[in-house]
C-alpha cells in the first residue's frame, strides 16, 4: 500500500498524546449507578446497600467501575442523529478516512474505589494509530486513554479503548 | 456472596461459570444506562443494513459481565485491579452466553494475595465472543 493510499493522514500520527475533546466532569448519582448495575444485570450489594459496602471496606455505595466510560455521556440535538443512531462527528478531530468505528475492545486499571456522589474528571489521549490489515481488507486500530480523576484530586482508574475503523 | 481469601486460590483452578442471557429489554435499558443511540442494539431492520442478522449485544455489556464474573468469584472484600477484553464475535439476545474464568498466576503483595484470570465468553455452539483477563486482590485470611 502507498502512502496516499493509507487510511491515517499525516495529520491524525500528529494528534497522538494529545487530548481528544476537552477534559470533561461529572458527578455520579446514585439512581445513574444503580441504573447501571441493574442494566447489567449486576446485583452486587456494594452497589445497592452502603452497610454492605461499608463492611466489605469501602467508605460508601460503590459505583461499578466499568460505569466510568459512560458518565460524561451529554444529550445532543435529534437532528444531530445520523442514519445508524448515532451523533454526527463522534470522530471529528482525529480525521482517519474511514467510514465505520466499530468497538474493538477495553481495558481499565481500577486504582482507587469510585463512589456515588463523587465527581470524576476524565481527559482523553489518543495513544496510537495503527493500520493492519484483516481477511475484509484494511483497517486503523486505533487506542485512547482515558485518565479519570476524583474530586479529591486522586487517579480512581484509566481506561483504554481499541477501535476498529475501516 | 462469600468471601474469598488468597489462601485458597491456586493457579489452575476454575471459576464457577456464569450464564448470560439478555433479553431485548435489558439491550434497550443498557443503552439507555450509557446514552448509546446506535440503533445496532434495538432495531432489527436497521442492524440488518449493518449485515447483522438480529440485533447486538454491546461490546461494554460484555465487559460488564466480565467485571462482574470476577467480582462475584472474588466476594465483597475482593478489589478488581484491571479487566480487559476483546470483543471478537456477536452475541445475540436469547442466546445464553457462557463465562468461564481461569487462575494462571498467584502472588502475594504484602497484606494481600494477586490473582491473575484468563477469561473467556462463549456463544451456544461454543464460538469464543470476548477473550480477556483480569487482575484482582483477595485478602489473606486473618488479615
Amino acid at each position: 500500500m502507498t502512502e496516499t493510499e493509507s487510511l491515517i493522514p499525516p495529520e491524525a500520527l500528529e494528534q497522538i498524546d494529545r487530548l481528544v475533546g476537552e477534559p470533561q466532569s461529572a458527578t455520579i448519582s446514585r439512581r445513574e449507578s444503580q441504573r447501571y448495575a441493574w442494566a447489567a444485570g449486576d446485583l452486587n450489594p456494594i452497589y445497592f446497600d452502603e452497610a454492605a459496602a461499608r463492611e466489605a471496606g469501602y467508605d460508601g455505595l460503590v459505583v461499578p467501575p466499568t460505569l466510568l466510560g459512560w458518565i460524561m455521556e451529554d444529550g445532543r440535538p435529534l437532528d444531530q442523529l445520523r442514519e445508524d443512531g448515532l451523533y454526527k462527528g463522534r470522530r471529528q478531530g482525529i480525521g482517519l478516512r474511514v467510514s465505520r468505528t466499530m468497538f474493538g475492545g477495553q481495558e481499565y486499571d481500577f486504582v482507587e474505589p469510585i463512589y456515588v456522589g463523587d465527581t470524576i474528571t476524565a481527559e482523553t489521549r489518543l495513544k496510537g494509530l495503527e493500520e493492519k490489515t484483516g481477511s475484509s481488507g484494511p483497517f486503523v486500530l486505533t487506542t485512547q486513554e482515558t485518565t479519570y480523576t476524583n474530586q479529591h484530586g486522586r487517579v480512581v482508574a484509566r481506561g483504554r479503548v481499541l477501535s476498529i475503523a475501516r | 456472596m462469600s468471601q474469598r481469601y488468597f489462601e485458597d486460590v491456586h493457579e489452575g483452578d476454575e471459576l464457577p461459570p456464569m450464564v448470560k442471557n439478555a433479553s431485548r429489554a435489558q439491550l434497550f435499558l443498557f443503552s439507555a444506562a450509557t446514552q448509546n443511540p446506535h440503533r445496532i442494539h434495538y432495531d432489527r431492520e436497521y442492524a440488518a443494513v449493518e449485515g447483522h442478522p438480529d440485533v447486538l449485544v454491546h461490546g461494554p455489556l460484555q465487559g460488564a459481565w466480565l467485571s462482574q464474573l470476577v467480582t462475584d468469584w472474588a466476594g465483597p472484600k475482593g478489589r478488581v485491579l484491571n479487566v480487559g477484553w476483546q470483543n471478537r464475535a456477536r452475541g445475540f439476545p436469547e442466546q445464553d452466553l457462557t463465562w468461564r474464568g481461569k487462575v494462571t498466576a498467584t502472588r502475594r503483595e504484602g497484606n494481600r494475595g494477586i490473582v491473575e484470570l484468563e477469561i473467556v465468553e462463549t456463544n451456544p455452539e461454543g464460538q469464543t465472543l470476548v477473550p480477556g483477563t483480569a487482575t484482582v486482590a483477595l485478602p489473606l485470611r486473618g488479615s
